[in-house]
């Protein structure tokens, strides 16, 4: 690169991060002109975590060569965290899976084969399967990383075609307990409002969510509203860990794992007896539930919550804080002119996962901190497409699409009629969700199962006992992905897919809002769009089994270039058909609109005029969710017209505390808890080929309190063995101030087998749910030797 | 050899004394800041591994809160890649399927 190319793309850089704070410098636009010749900038979202952030993709020669941050959108403002800015790395990556790979045995070694072989192997597989078994034989497991689009092709080949409700995918283990606080509390999946509330709260509640290394970019946000009104806004962290997120709070409250169910009900509870309740707004929208069917009264919620006194529930908690600590955070949350909670996993991968977000919400609830500017319970989610594809798009075994009830009859037919399918087709009984699908793989029940783009060997809780069945010669695995995964290893058929930018789709993320990003590049090799890989294996399914009613299921598709119009008519159809009406209406966010939007479309957004205008901020309000006027039964302002609250009220729950299905005892004396580190996506099969992130943090390690450490004669960097009562890790220590006593935390992303967290987490499920509890779990904590040399494994 | 455009945000009061520190930092060119706490600054590093070493580095400063990355280019590092001269292969290892 010639110097002045470098001083050209050098103020560029400069202008562009300047421009995003408002910050004049004396250089001339000129720069940039000079900087981005023979660069095309190619609009999209970022690959990585459920923020959504928008960027652009540079691509000079045909190749990609940089990333910027798009300032027009509402969702990133124009910055992106560094873990974002790499991910296109993976494009050209040597590793990249670039042909069909097949092998009969899996102790074979794989082969290369064609695109025709192989879509007849997996054609015959699943055929045979069917045949044998019929649709409780077959599975499909899929990814909030998949695009909408893929997603919904993937369940309706499955449903219309294959007559199986097994359809699911790995936000079943980060998000589920958040759809069912959403819909038990709310009566509607996902949140009321949105982003845009950052910038107008006066109080943030943290809890179970380590926002400035898992969502670095939200983080900047709360960060911006708190550092520009330091006396105004206030900041709760609520955690068993002191992260990176603590550095701006004002108040941390670390507590026992497993407890903050107790200190929710304790906010409460001082809510209540300090009359900082909204009464009126209560009164107006809200009921009290102890069961679906079972209403109470307020008077019966204020009786529960005498069990939790703040002196009582800082008991509980540990007695790592004091009650009058209890009374502050309640006080400030109910009492700010907006509050916004913000959580993840902490919350979701619980035992009481929807118990623990029914809790969060009735805060919100009772104290009207909903509905309004800078005022929302808002769960974060950790994919960029759980929300649009999986949630939304009829991802898992119990929905359909349109947040449409598998169970419910009369939406099945809405379905079925839409696709032209007999009436019928699609069982009425739900499939198996995640754990129950890998129980039956391990049984051999289920004879055929498409993993597309996650690695459940790695993912799964428990995993050592379900790789078991993924060994098993008579099931038989197909993956699709862009590189190989611990999983690919376990796999039959191996195929390869094109990655982001290479193809084109629509990922939905946290805050209702629906992206587009087009094709860039070509894909390498072989590589195909995963639309394009269903559509040809459900052809030669449908042939296969002399079955037209699969054949109609992508009748529409035929013949459609797989770059663009194929995956346009997807989610033409998709949206047109099935979220007319319905509480995620679609409609008007076409390709078309969506192409034209910075930051795309919040739903619900029934027509092309409000999707222009970038969608619905806030859902449920008249004269801004406009289904809360075209739904609107009285003259209130508010309207809760989603699916699961018949008497369109919101409903305040009363849970108990619950402890965790497994707790420390004298032989597994310390808590595990795991989660995500800032340089790191998921199983790292692709963070991991990215140098500059892998050796930021080449692997796992177990955090350990400092007082725990000396106890047990720990020092940083020795090797330590954490065991429970399902399998065991050997890594290195961090004696650090992060986790309380008595809790170790340790990060899951690791492929190495010594370092594999999952082979220790615990596999109990929310009853509710169906989410694994991977947050919790006894385990023993010993050292066994000094320092180690290690080395990083990307399988 | 990639360039980044990255917004520093620390504490408005203790920005001279960050500023001072960035100013000693190798890679590192400061364009502007405001009174708010954010600092305009432009990384220039021999590699992306070096790039990312960089921002830990700031970012483990006790008076940043955080580092805003809005704009990327690698180019030569792209060039490399494609023409398969420097391989973006991990340290790891590939086992035989």
């Amino acid at each position: 690169m010639a110097q002045s190319r470098r001083d050209f793309i050098k103020r560029a850089a400069a202008l562009s991060a300047a421009s995003y704070v408002g910050i004049s410098l004396p250089i001339n636009d000129h720069n940039i002109a000079k900087a981005e010749q023979g660069v095309s900038w190619h609009r999209g979202s970022c690959r990585l975590c459920g923020v959504g952030c928008r960027v652009e993709l540079g691509v000079k020669d045909g190749v990609p060569m940089g990333l910027r941050g798009i300032s027009d959108s509402r969702t990133n403002f124009g910055f992106v965290c560094m873990k974002g800015m790499h991910f296109w790395k993976c494009m050209r990556h040597p590793d990249r899976l670039t042909m069909p790979l097949y092998r009969e045995k899996k102790s074979d070694a794989f082969k290369e084969i064609s695109w025709e072989q192989a879509l007849d192997i997996a054609a015959n597989r699943f055929g045979t399967a069917f045949r044998q078994g019929g649709g409780e034989a077959v599975a499909y497991y899929g990814s909030g990383q998949a695009l909408t689009e893929e997603t919904y092709l993937f369940q309706k080949i499955m449903r219309g075609g294959l007559q199986s409700n097994n359809v699911e995918g790995n936000p079943r283990l980060c998000m589920a307990s958040a759809v069912g606080g959403y819909l038990s509390s709310f009566g509607a999946d996902e949140p009321i409002g949105g982003y845009s509330d950052l910038e107008k709260a006066h109080c943030f509640f943290i809890v179970g969510s380590n926002t400035a290394e898992a969502h670095p970019v939200l983080f900047r946000r709360i960060m911006r509203r708190k550092l520009d009104n330091r006396e105004t806004v206030k900041v709760i962290n609520v955690d068993p860990r002191v992260s990176q997120t603590s550095r701006i709070a004002d108040m941390h409250l670390q507590f026992k794992p497993g407890t903050d169910l107790a200190l929710l009900n304790a906010m409460a509870h001082v809510i209540v007896e300090e009359k900082l309740y909204d009464e009126e707004f209560v009164k107006t929208y809200a009921t009290f539930r102890k069961g679906k069917n079972e209403k109470t009264t307020f008077d019966d919620f204020k009786a529960k919550l005498a069990d939790y006194t703040p002196e009582k529930a800082a008991k509980m908690c540990g007695d790592t804080f004091s009650p009058d600590q209890i009374r502050t955070a309640a006080r400030w949350f109910a009492g700010s002119k907006g509050t916004v909670s913000l959580w993840t996993m902490g919350l979701n991968q619980r035992k009481r996962g929807v118990w623990a977000n029914n809790l969060m919400h009735n805060l919100h609830i009772l104290t009207g901190q909903l509905l309004k500017d800078g005022a929302d319970s808002l769960s974060l989610t950790g994919q960029p497409n759980a929300c649009g594809g999986v949630r939304e798009g009829g991802g898992l075994c119990h929905i359909l699409p349109g947040h449409r009830l598998v169970v419910k009859e009369k939406l099945r037919r809405q379905v079925e009629n839409s696709w032209g399918v007999p009436e019928g087709r699609i069982p009425a009984k739900p499939g198996l969700h995640t754990m129950a699908m890998f129980s039956a793989v391990n049984e051999g029940k289920i004879k055929a199962i498409w993993i597309n783009c996650t690695s459940p060997v790695q993912s799964l809780p428990n995993c050592n006992l379900y790789n078991k069945g993924m060994e098993r010669d008579d099931v038989f695995i197909v993956c699709t992905d862009i590189f190989h995964t611990l999983t690919t290893q376990k796999a039959n058929l191996v195929l390869p897919t094109a990655f982001h930018f290479e193809k084109t789709g629509v990922y939905g993320c946290t805050e209702r809002r629906s992206q587009l990003t087009r094709k860039a590049i070509d894909p390498p090799g072989e590589a195909k769009p995963e639309v394009w890989i269903v559509r040809e294996w459900a052809s030669k399914l449908a042939a296969k089994l002399g079955d037209p009613v699969i054949a109609q299921c992508v009748k529409p598709f035929e013949g459609l270039e797989e770059g663009y119009e194929l995956p346009k008519a997807i989610w033409d159809e998709y949206t047109q058909k099935l979220t007319a009406h319905r509480d995620n209406d679609l409609r008007g966010a076409t390709y078309e609109v969506l192409g034209q939007m910075a930051d795309g479309v919040q739903w619900p957004a029934p027509t092309r005029e409000h999707a222009l205008t970038g969608g619905t901020v806030k859902k449920f309000v008249k004269g801004i969710d406009p289904m809360a006027d075209s739904e609107s039964k009285d003259d209130l302002p508010y309207q809760f017209y989603g699916p699961a609250h018949p008497d369109r009220t919101l409903w305040i729950w009363l849970r108990d505390q619950a402890d965790p299905e497994e707790v420390p005892d004298a032989e597994y004396p310390f808590y595990l808890s795991t989660g995500r580190i800032i340089d790191h996506w998921h199983t790292m099969s692709m963070t991991g080929r990215i140098p500059e992130l892998l050796r930021a943090n080449p692997y796992a390690y177990v955090e350990i309190n400092p007082d725990d450490a000396k106890k047990l004669g720990i020092g940083p960097g020795d090797m330590v063995e954490i065991k429970s009562r399902r399998g065991v890790n050997i890594l290195p220590a961090k004696v650090y101030q992060g986790p309380v006593e008595g809790m170790v935390f340790v990060y899951w992303h690791d492929q190495h087998k010594d370092r594999m967290i999952n082979k220790v987490t615990k596999d109990a499920i929310d009853p509710g749910s169906k989410e694994p509890e991977f947050k919790i779990c006894a385990v023993q904590v010993k050292r066994v030797s000094g320092p180690t040399p290690l080395k990083p494994f990307i399988v | 050899m990639p360039i980044s455009g990255v917004v520093i945000t620390g504490a408005a009061e203790k920005k001279q004394g960050l500023l001072e520190r960035l100013g000693r930092l190798s890679g590192l060119e400061v364009y502007g800041d405001d009174d708010q706490g954010n600092i305009v600054a432009v990384l220039d590093t021999a590699s992306s591994e070096a790039m990312e070493m960089l921002i830990d580095r700031i970012n483990r400063d006790k008076d940043v809160f955080n580092v805003g990355v809005t704009y990327l280019n690698t180019e030569d590092e792209a060039d490399r890649m494609t023409l398969e001269t420097a391989v973006a292969r991990p340290f790891g290892f590939k086992n035989p399927l």
